[in-house]
């Protein structure tokens, strides 16, 4: 006869237990078996090589010890960390404790979580200090977890997330969770004097306090609340944030197999939702919340919308969709996609525009084997393609300038509006005119059409580079002398060229040939967007003009005489709020000349 | 007793008009002028809308009213600061100087729009793209030469640059650029009677007297095309023309042409000065940053300050009648004004 050691106590426990784990497990496999075949074919393809070992690694890392909050935010990280990883280790030292008191290794789980109500005189030394240290251990995060609620700024955020329904009926119980544990095990202490440093010293203290004939009653129902307490949160997990704790795990493991999230979702977009924690990091880095322009349709509101039923239309709408907050999620959620896959749902892609123009866009085929694009925005800034030409003719190279005559739109502004039928339509038709056309290389002045040429675009073995790439190999090459003056030049990184394509030397080492480099305090990785944005075509003048006057002041503030930058979009959103002149690279470049 | 002072800020038509107001009404007034000569923004005109009246006519007799009576002008004045007191106002100049009064009359007008900031019309970037100031000027040298010397053939002029444009935050009509607009295609047509002109507009907007009458002599005397529909963008040819690209709203077609020349109506903007003086006295600014009287009827001339009145296009886009009717009520607000005081 196998002893279930049956308490009626521990019935909210396992009832919460119960439920916990069957939600979460339909949900899982449910969205694992219903991913794309080809997402599923990568599974099966790296399940079995070192990316599960990588995986394995990183869930360690991340679901346990969160080391990408660290890196972002000291208290915060401690917060999550004592939490988690101390309770995670209060569960392993917890069934250390039983299977070594025990002797068997097959222990029901209620009781190692019950331990000390089971067996009062359990005496293993060095394990009671251990579980004492780690109860305090996640006390501690907990007092954090209620100092960053009620005030944030402790943590230097500016503001925390609103909780939903769910979110505060979880987070009530969990904050009841270990002051009841504690209490209990005191309790218990107090009749048994069995507990440690912690559990054993409050219980001299409450043995001191009431009456020892009341101490039985009061133990039962601290243990009875405990379970209550830790049932009410497991079945509260699935319908709050709490899920994150476990959808992390899977999500970590899927992306180390290489499953891709699409703008046309799927259910690994569902995990990525259930992944969110909450935690609120992506909300400062928002320059629509820093300028309280729309403090309510961050990331992390439009992934809690969109599991909670589904993000409006207004809401998804509203982001620049600069990637500042993709940078930081310490869960590496892909928020730009799933953002733009919320568009796509919603829109049905409902262009009302006739595109029949691009079918007519007709070209003459160059002899030139190097193509410059200047797509929509480079049209709209002659000079830049003025100054290409300069270039282009001082290094003596020739080229084709694809949309002189006629232009067509690469696509990308309604990529990100969700319009992707439209946008593939353009994809299709310059993909086959730059193809046809023979050349090897193909330079953009426009960093969002070289961001969907680079990330959407098949054109086979041409080279795609930004033209201050373009500009920088010329100098490397010897071809293109310029002259190096005393201007002082403060360099803006555009969102799509920079945390969208990692393309930050370039610039800088083109730049440092003409005069003096300066870097505004947000630059490279944690540049800030001018505001321009095409993904928010909603978003006033006036407050495009707020968010690109804050970042002239910076650029102001390096003391340069010239803002430079290398899209065409922010030299016009910033040259309508700055004070200094703001010029293309290679405005600067052909000037130099 | 000694006749009241009023300080007049802009030696324009607005601020003359003032002035000589001022005098005929018994106060002695003093006009402060930062540039060389008098006559503000007019002195560019070459001919004026409707009539043809040349604009040195208009700012001559003005000039000779001020001598006449006598009136103490100060140019190439730069007003460093006002400072308003309890019944007298101190202006101080950058060189140091300074002068009080009882009021002043604000009276500086306005700044041409910057076509440079619309980029895509290729305005100092193609040698064959040039504002109606640049056109005006050719004019007063009294021949239209393309940028290798030679007469236009064709011309386009695009209307509203700088102005309803919510792309650069000016939401307000300039109000005077469509019929420039139209006076300057059929000085066009006059000089080069061959050359094809086509005006690129949103509205015409024929608001003043005798307007609509030239606005139709344009079309049937002189053939000029109207083309309801802004131009997109604009490209140089090889041969420096330009090539342009629009839509025909009214016939809901795009239209593509190369002209030997184009022409950006540039609009009226606040002066940076107005900005500087709102602050500094606590007087309001319109959305556009044109300064504002206490209301849009009779106070349009009167500030929230005592002593301080504002005329001309400093408060708004006028044409030259409306800026000198403003100029002498603002005036006459000023006489009533230093009157009051003991």
């Amino acid at each position: 006869m196998v002893n279930l050691y049956f308490e009626p106590f521990i019935i909210p426990f396992c009832i919460g237990v119960v439920f916990l784990f069957s939600v979460m497990w339909t949900k899982f496999i449910s969205w694992i078996s219903a991913l794309p075949k080809s997402d599923r074919r990568m599974i099966r393809r790296n399940i079995f090589s070192s990316a599960t070992l990588m995986a394995l690694w990183e869930a360690f890392r991340e679901c346990l010890l969160h080391l990408r909050i660290m890196r972002v935010n000291g208290r915060l990280w401690y917060m999550h960390t004592s939490l988690a990883f101390g309770w995670f280790l209060l569960i392993v030292f917890g069934k250390v404790e039983a299977i070594l008191y025990l002797k068997s290794p097959v222990v029901p789980i209620y009781v190692d979580v019950f331990f000390r109500k089971y067996f009062p005189f359990a005496h293993i030394g060095w394990l009671g200090v251990v579980m004492d240290a780690l109860l305090l251990f996640v006390l501690s995060g907990l007092t954090a977890a209620i100092i960053k609620r009620f005030r944030p700024s402790v943590y230097g955020m500016k503001r925390t997330t609103t909780h939903t329904l769910g979110d505060k009926l979880a987070l009530s119980t969990l904050w009841f969770i270990f002051p009841l544990r504690l209490l209990a095990e005191s309790f218990n202490s107090a009749i048994y004097d069995s507990g440690s440093f912690l559990t054993g010293s409050l219980g001299v203290v409450l043995a001191a306090i009431f009456p020892s004939k009341a101490l039985p009653y009061i133990n039962e129902t601290m243990w009875w609340c405990y379970s209550i307490a830790l049932g009410l949160f497991f079945v509260s997990v699935p319908v709050s944030r709490y899920l994150h704790i476990f959808a992390e795990i899977p999500l970590v493991f899927l992306r180390s197999f290489k499953v891709r999230t699409s703008v046309r979702a799927t259910t690994f977009t569902k995990l990525q939702l259930a992944a969110c924690s909450r935690c609120g990091i992506c909300i400062d880095p928002c320059q629509l919340a820093a300028n309280e322009i729309s403090c309510d349709t961050q990331s992390v509101y439009l992934l809690r919308d969109e599991r909670e039923g589904g993000a409006s239309l207004a809401k998804a709408d509203s982001c620049l969709l600069c990637g500042r907050c993709e940078r930081m999620c310490p869960v590496g959620i892909k928020l730009d996609t799933i953002r733009t896959s919320v568009r796509h749902n919603r829109r049905k892609d409902t262009s009302t525009f006739d595109y029949g123009y691009i079918a007519s866009a007709d070209v003459t085929l160059p002899s030139a084997k190097t193509g410059f694009f200047s797509g929509c925005m480079g049209r709209l800034t002659p000079s830049v393609q003025a100054s290409m030409k300069k270039i282009a003719d001082k290094s003596g190279i020739a080229i084709w300038f694809i949309d002189q005559e006629e232009g067509i739109c690469c696509g990308r502004p309604q990529r990100m509006a969700g319009n992707i039928d439209a946008a593939d339509s353009m994809r299709e038709r310059i993909e086959e005119m730059v193809v046809e056309s023979g050349i090897t290389t193909l330079v953009t002045s426009c960093p969002i059409c070289l961001r969907t040429f680079t990330e959407d675009y098949n054109l086979g073995d041409i080279r795609i580079i930004h033209h201050s790439q373009f500009i920088a190999e010329l100098m490397e090459q010897g071809l293109l002398d310029v002259e190096h003056t005393e201007a002082g030049f403060a360099y803006h990184d555009p969102c799509e060229l920079g945390r969208g394509l990692k393309i930050y030397d370039q610039p800088r080492q083109v730049i440092a040939r003409l005069g003096q480099l300066h870097e505004p305090a947000h630059h490279r990785d944690n540049a800030l967007c001018c505001g321009g944005s095409l993904a928010h075509m909603g978003l006033e003048l006036d407050k495009r003009v707020m968010i690109a006057s804050s970042v002239s002041r910076e650029l102001e503030q390096t003391g340069a005489d010239c803002i430079v930058t290398s899209c065409p979009l922010c030299k016009k959103m910033l040259a309508k709020s700055s004070n200094l002149r703001v010029a293309d690279i290679a405005e600067a470049v052909s000037e130099h000349i | 007793m000694a006749a009241k002072r009023v300080i007049v800020i802009g030696g324009g038509v607005a601020g003359m008009q003032a002035a000589i107001t001022l005098k005929n009404n018994g106060i002695s007034p003093m006009l402060i002028e930062r540039d060389i000569t008098l006559g503000g923004k007019l002195t560019r005109w070459d001919r004026l809308f409707p009539c043809g009246t040349p604009a040195s006519e208009v700012i001559g007799k003005q000039i000779e009213s001020l001598s006449e009576l006598g009136i103490r002008t100060v140019l190439c004045g730069e007003v460093s600061e006002i400072t308003p007191g309890d019944g007298h106002v101190e202006v101080a100049l950058t060189d140091g100087s300074s002068y009080e009064a009882e009021a002043v009359i604000i009276t500086t007008g306005f700044d041409l729009f910057n076509a440079t900031v619309k980029e895509e019309y290729g305005y100092k970037i193609y040698p064959n793209v040039i504002t109606s100031a640049d056109l005006e000027d050719m004019f007063k040298e009294g021949e239209v030469r393309c940028a290798d010397g030679s007469a236009p053939r064709s011309v386009a002029i695009l209307h509203c640059v700088g102005s309803r444009d919510s792309q650069i935050g000016h939401g307000h009509c300039s109000r005077v650029c469509c019929i420039t607009g139209v006076k300057q295609a059929i000085e066009l047509k006059q000089a080069y009677p061959d050359c094809e002109v086509y005006n690129f507009y949103m509205d015409m907007r024929m608001f003043g007297s005798g307007y609509e009458e030239l606005y139709k002599e344009a079309q049937q005397k002189y053939r000029i095309n109207f083309v309801r529909g802004r131009i997109s963008e604009c490209s140089g040819t090889l041969d420096s023309r330009v090539r342009i690209k629009a839509e025909d709203t009214l016939a809901g077609r795009p239209l593509k042409m190369t002209v030997d020349m184009l022409v950006l109506m540039i609009g009226k903007q606040a002066p940076a000065t107005n900005a500087k003086f709102a602050s500094e006295l606590g007087i309001r600014l319109s959305e556009d940053g044109f300064l504002k009287g206490v209301d849009s009827f009779d106070g349009a001339t009167v500030t929230s300050r005592k002593g301080i009145f504002v005329a001309g296009t400093a408060t708004g886009p006028k044409n030259i009648g409306e800026s000198m009717a403003e100029a002498v009520t603002a005036a006459m607000k000023a006489v009533e004004y230093v009157n009051s005081l003991s």
